[in-house]
């Protein structure tokens, strides 16, 4: 943008030229010219950054402030209690567990966001044809079912006493009385794996759309030199898909709370007995069940904080792989 | 909000010609003619005319007095869902839409257990409906936090005396808060046995004798599990996070939620002894241990054989029993020697709107929805409770409907013994009736907590709720 602003017109000088030479007359028009072009991409980045402020960091301050409240969302008294949201919120066990079983989502969502559609990617990719599009195709369903959608139609498989589920597991003589939703110790796997079905076909794509930018030529060159398909896939495919792997891994360290908000809100409500509750849906929780505000906020702002302080170590962790790259002799 | 404007802005426009006309013609003739003079009085009649289109948009009609239409925001649990309850909503709107063509009615549906939060959502945002039909495990909430206009204040004393004349003396009381119906009683329902005659029959138990106790009931349930099918469920873990069936086991256990001096009693033997014997059905396998939903989909299915469960159930079972099995129905069961002392649930109507004319429009849609041929539709189509005892022999509404139908008669039965709702105190009331379902009930009923220790802490957290208030 800064080219434009100091772009001369055809046969005329330069506007840097030195005062006395010709074309100097031009110097007030040269400095506005430059004063165009600092302010010009803020004038362009004016709409973006004033939507930030009105629908992100506004209501962000203004959740930080709230969180120091006392308010139930409907009442005119909103008087201020200092830190009493936060003590509460860790003085009482729902929220420290609520934070543990995010982490195990994210453990447990992590293989599913990365390794298992990395294989099932470069699987396909490695048998083009009709089969594999119409597998891909398959596998790709749910992701264009609406979530809550999905989330009801589960609820029908794991139905203990009439779903799919039990009686396929009763059929092969596995035992029918299974309570997928009803029981803490099968609960959380169950929405990880309704949610992964989902995360898993997305990814896929994502690392298909990785494996097109391959150069085919190399791997027929291994292919040549006589290396295996799994020396292939390890020395040549992978190296070149490890990138999308580490960012798809920290989106999902990010986001996976998120992902499985809808399934824990439609299938279980953060039961049983809290086994399959998270910070976000605890969150919805104080804030919209509880009429809480003043803990919904505090929430939100270690949530917030939380995350900063991850995108913090990632930007850390970058500078430093950067660095030691740089310092390794070539 | 935006709607009404629209269609009362919509209805005004439309007599635009006829007001300002009149009235520039009059004055006209008035003054003797004259060009100018009228050319002046067309602009100020134009900026009358734009001052009415104003106070329509904002008021949104006169409310059944100035012969505008005014649109009503009704907010409905029932409305819009598939089964009867939604088709019955629908009925008693074209209903009253037919009887009062200058109220429309718009209807908004919502899930039973997002009442709260979406009128206190609405109400935050400025934008409540008019009317709205809350459940009576949120109402003590509601009274608390959203800006209920009570019923009984928006009309006259003897207007309010001609329209309670014929309901349910027990209902109206059981309801009434400091003093005063603020929730007029709507869709009420109390518990009642519904069992499967056709599984009784296969286990070798006589249908015609329904079991009348909980030892009686356990027996039968387990004679029925021999047979390959499920037994009973006492739907106390409601799906829609009510507690009118835990009130209604620990009353007939001789227990209560609260004690005189409003602290939760729900921790005293009487309490932790009615969810032990809930629990020990599950545990001797009499019951199954899942979900209310999933045990309502297995009655339905016919797998299971008795289900404890509010009457607003019986349409759908009706429905799903239809052809396949005989569907029966006894009375709420005993826990000791004492009668049976259940309470209700169900749902009020609550007016929330500020505007005068709008509430007189809403008395009018709220008398409607509770008058004969109200309850007519909600007991014939939507399987709830008659709150008009007189309209069950009146041949002109239900006569002919109970004389097919015996199935809500043990019902009707108890509703003169019926329990009132007793509410938590303080504006959490909702939260510790969550405390109470989720942290206690479901846990002791469907996982085998032990009983006294976890209705021990849900008793002093539910404390802890009510001092913060």
């Amino acid at each position: 943008m800064s080219t434009t602003a100091v772009r001369t017109a055809p046969g005329r000088r330069a506007p840097d030229a030195p005062a006395g030479e010709p074309g100097a007359g031009t110097g007030a028009r040269a400095a506005r010219g430059r004063r165009t072009g600092r302010v010009g991409p803020w004038l362009y980045l004016t709409p973006m950054l004033a939507s930030l402020v009105v629908w992100v960091y506004g209501p962000l301050v203004f959740t930080g402030v709230l969180s120091f409240l006392d308010w139930d969302l409907t009442s005119d008294r909103r008087p201020f209690v200092g830190l009493d949201n936060y003590e509460r919120l860790f003085g009482e066990p729902e929220f420290p567990q609520a934070i543990q079983r995010t982490l195990l989502y994210v453990v447990l969502m992590v293989p599913f966001a990365t390794f298992v559609p990395l294989g099932l990617a470069i699987m396909l990719w490695k048998r083009p044809g009709r089969g594999s599009e119409i597998y891909r195709a398959l596998l790709f369903l749910p992701v264009v079912l609406a979530p809550v959608a999905t989330a009801v139609s589960w609820q029908f498989v794991l139905n203990p006493l009439q779903g799919v589920a039990n009686a396929t597991l009763g059929g092969l003589g596995l035992g029918s009385d299974r309570n997928w939703l009803g029981d803490p110790d099968t609960a959380l796997p169950v929405v990880v794996a309704v949610t992964a079905a989902k995360i898993v076909a997305l990814n896929m794509l994502l690392f298909g759309a990785a494996l097109a930018g391959i150069d085919r030529r190399g791997i027929e060159a291994a292919r040549v030199e006589g290396a295996t398909e799994w020396e292939i896939t390890r020395f040549v495919v992978w190296p070149q898909l490890r990138r999308t792997t580490v960012l798809l891994g920290f989106v999902c360290v990010v986001l996976a709370g998120q992902w499985v908000f809808t399934n824990v809100a439609v299938l279980t409500q953060g039961g049983p007995d809290g086994s399959t509750d998270n910070v976000y849906h605890r969150l919805y929780t104080y804030g919209f069940t509880f009429f809480d505000i003043g803990a919904a906020s505090a929430a939100a702002v270690v949530i917030v904080l939380a995350l900063t302080a991850l995108f913090a170590l990632r930007v850390l962790a970058a500078r430093v792989t950067r660095r030691f790259a740089r310092a390794r002799p070539r | 909000m935006q709607a009404t404007r629209t269609v009362a802005t919509g209805t005004v426009a439309a007599r635009i010609p006829a007001v300002p006309t009149t009235r520039a013609r009059s004055r006209a003739g008035g003054a003797g003619g004259g060009g100018a003079v009228l050319a002046r009085r067309s602009v100020l009649g134009l900026f009358g005319l734009a001052a009415l289109t104003a106070c329509g948009a904002d008021g949104g009609g006169s409310g059944g007095g100035g012969g505008k239409t005014v649109t009503l925001d009704f907010l409905s649990y029932n409305y819009g869902t598939p089964d009867l309850g939604g088709q019955g909503t629908q009925k008693l709107i074209d209903a009253f839409h037919a009887a009062n063509p200058d109220i429309r009615i718009r209807p908004q549906g919502v899930a039973v257990k997002d009442v709260l939060t979406k009128l206190r959502t609405d109400t935050a945002a400025g934008n409540p409906p008019d009317v709205a039909q809350i459940g009576w495990s949120k109402m003590a909430e509601a009274y608390a936090n959203l800006p209920l206009v009570p019923v009984q204040d928006l009309v006259s004393p003897a207007d309010w005396q001609a329209h309670v004349a014929g309901m349910s003396r027990g209902v109206l009381d059981a309801v009434r808060h400091d003093g005063k119906v603020k929730a007029m009683p709507y869709t009420m329902s109390i518990p009642v046995l519904f069992y499967n005659a056709d599984l009784f029959r296969k286990a070798g138990l006589d249908p015609d004798r329904a079991p009348r106790t909980v030892a009686e009931i356990k027996d039968a349930a387990l004679a029925v599990t021999r047979t390959g099918a499920q037994g009973v469920y006492f739907a106390v873990a409601d799906a829609g996070k009510s507690d009118y069936l835990t009130q209604s086991v620990i009353a007939s256990n001789g227990g209560t939620l609260l004690r005189p001096d409003g602290s939760p009693a729900v921790a005293d033997p009487a309490a932790v002894g009615a969810l032990t014997v809930l629990q020990d059905l599950t545990v001797s396998g009499a019951a199954p241990a899942v979900s209310a939903n999933d045990a309502v989909a297995a009655f339905a299915g016919g797998k299971l054989a008795m289900i404890v469960l509010s009457t607003a159930a019986l349409t759908n079972f009706e429905k799903a029993a239809n052809g396949k099995f005989d569907l029966r129905t006894a009375g709420f069961p005993r826990f000791t020697d004492a009668p049976a002392r259940p309470t209700y649930s169900g749902a009020g109507l609550a007016v929330l709107t500020k505007d005068k004319a709008r509430q007189r429009a809403a008395w009018r849609f709220v008398a409607f929805l509770t008058g004969a041929q109200g309850f007519t539709v909600i007991t014939r189509d939507m399987g709830y409770l008659p709150l008009r005892p007189a309209l069950v022999t009146d041949p002109a509404h239900l006569a002919d409907y109970f004389a097919q139908n015996k199935r809500l008669l043990p019902a009707l039965d108890q509703l003169d013994a019926v329990t009132p709702y007793t509410f938590f105190p303080g504006r959490s009331a909702n939260q510790a009736v969550l405390a109470l379902q989720d942290e206690a009930v479901e846990p002791i009923v469907l996982r085998k907590a032990d009983p006294a220790r976890t209705l021990n802490e849900a008793a002093s957290k539910i404390r802890s709720l009510a001092s913060r208030s």
